[in-house]
């Protein structure tokens, strides 16, 4: 017998009685279905857009479209375990299932919206020279080692191709209030925490408007 | 400048005196001769200025470098494999920096990264990494791991591979000029035995160190490269 979820509202109540526990069975065993998914997955875009492209709400909410899967699994896990301070984040993800977090992670990775821009245009080219190059002698590492060239990130590391501008800002200035925040449990938020200090302000403006143009 | 076999040397870099030995011992090997002959040139001053390096700035600079290499230098998987220059030969990452800023070897962003150091702060940070000794990342397929120590110890005589261990060291830490291997990324090591002669050696008028691993990279095969890369690894 196939267990529905949505759409069975024509049942006989006694039927939907006796499938209980198969239902429960397969909220705490099973793999997350399809339906579950689709359904997690437009609560998501509640937030952060319909093509999970990011959305400027009263809070800058980023992009999660074409994210790497390792990265949003950590950040999910950061946020549970209070690593990653984000009071509505918290309580997004503590009710997420390991198998759910890996379906939602494989479906955002797929997306490819267009970026949604916005940013400052004249930043662009000096941008783009930080995030290729470094500042060398400011010792600020070049974001292009490791998110890539293009900006798309690899495994642990993030994208920020299209990345909002606001939300990169917000998130480089406030780095080492919002990452990192168990000292006894030390994780990968650990890499960019000296290059966030590094950066003037300018210079975050300058990179966050050259990635959030990038596709 | 200095012509062997056809080929100009004008740069290099002094080799202490046990590496000379090292290649000295093996007489028969003549590759092994141009490596003491080519690494003995005088080095040529590629910086006109030389500030001195605090301690403080030596540290900022390393804290710096290790956003990339890995917090102990262990190396890193970022967009690249990025090596591990934890317990590298001094003379080593001496040479390699002068060569990304020469253009010899090509790397757009440790250009950008060697132009601006003094020869001071790269002694200083060389030094640095020599001291540490962090536990290899490893990663490399197990299975290759026995058919790799076979080729760096004993080579492949049959296609002209000579031993790794003729210039690395039995233990792959290396000596003076020669890298140390051991620990070194497994898709690393892989990635530049595969494209040695596109990313070394890339200034015809000016061949360097990078000329002795050419033609040994060159006869290697892909299923060699990677399991030498797996072998090294792990070793500590």
């Amino acid at each position: 017998m196939r267990v529905t979820g949505r759409g069975s509202s024509g049942r006989a109540a006694g039927t939907r009685l006796l499938l209980l526990p198969a239902i429960i069975a397969a909220a705490f065993a099973g793999a997350a279905r399809a339906d579950d998914v689709q359904g997690k997955l437009g609560y998501c875009k509640d937030c952060h857009g319909v093509a999970a492209q990011g959305y400027r709400g009263y809070f800058p909410i980023p992009r999660l479209a074409g994210q790497q899967s390792e990265y949003l699994e950590n950040q999910l896990r950061a946020f549970i375990e209070h690593r990653r301070t984000n009071n509505i984040m918290f309580n997004v993800a503590h009710t997420l299932k390991p198998s759910m977090v890996a379906a939602l992670a494989a479906d955002f990775q797929a997306l490819n919206p267009p970026p949604i821009g916005g940013a400052p245009k004249e930043r662009v080219a000096e941008g783009r020279r930080i995030f290729q190059d470094g500042v060398p002698d400011a010792n600020i590492a070049a974001c292009a080692a490791c998110h890539g060239p293009d900006a798309t990130g690899r495994g642990e590391i993030p994208r920020l191709a299209g990345q909002l501008y606001p939300y990169l800002i917000k998130e480089l200035v406030n780095w080492g209030h919002e990452r990192g925040q168990n000292p006894s449990r030390p994780d990968t938020s650990a890499i960019m925490s000296p290059v966030a200090h590094s950066l003037n302000k300018s210079q975050i403006e300058a990179v966050a408007a050259y990635v959030s143009y990038l596709k | 400048m200095l012509k062997i076999a056809g080929i100009e040397f004008g740069g290099g870099a002094p080799l202490n005196r046990r590496a000379k030995r090292a290649c000295v011992n093996r007489a028969g090997a003549p590759w092994l001769l141009l490596a003491a002959v080519l690494a003995g040139m005088p080095t040529d001053s590629a910086r006109a200025e030389d500030a001195p390096a605090t301690p403080k700035d030596v540290q900022a600079k390393l804290t710096y470098c290790e956003v990339c290499h890995g917090v102990s230098a262990q190396g890193f998987h970022g967009y690249y494999p990025i090596p591990r220059l934890a317990g590298q030969q001094t003379e080593y990452l001496q040479n390699q920096l002068q060569a990304f800023a020469e253009k010899r070897r090509t790397n757009n962003i440790m250009l950008n990264v060697s132009h601006v150091l003094s020869p001071a702060m790269v002694a200083g940070l060389a030094a640095d990494f020599k001291s540490l000794d962090p536990k290899p990342l490893g990663g490399g397929p197990k299975d290759l791991v026995d058919a790799g120590k076979k080729i760096f110890n004993e080579g492949v005589p049959s296609v002209n591979v000579p031993p790794c261990a003729g210039c690395h060291g039995p233990d792959a830490k290396g000596n003076g000029p020669f890298p140390r291997l051991a620990g070194q990324l497994y898709d690393y090591v892989a990635s530049k035995l595969t494209n040695w002669d596109k990313e070394r050696g890339q200034n015809p008028q000016k061949p360097d160190t990078s000329a002795i691993m050419e033609p040994i990279a060159h006869n290697l095969t892909q299923p060699q490269i990677k399991a030498v890369a797996a072998y090294l690894s792990y070793l500590e």
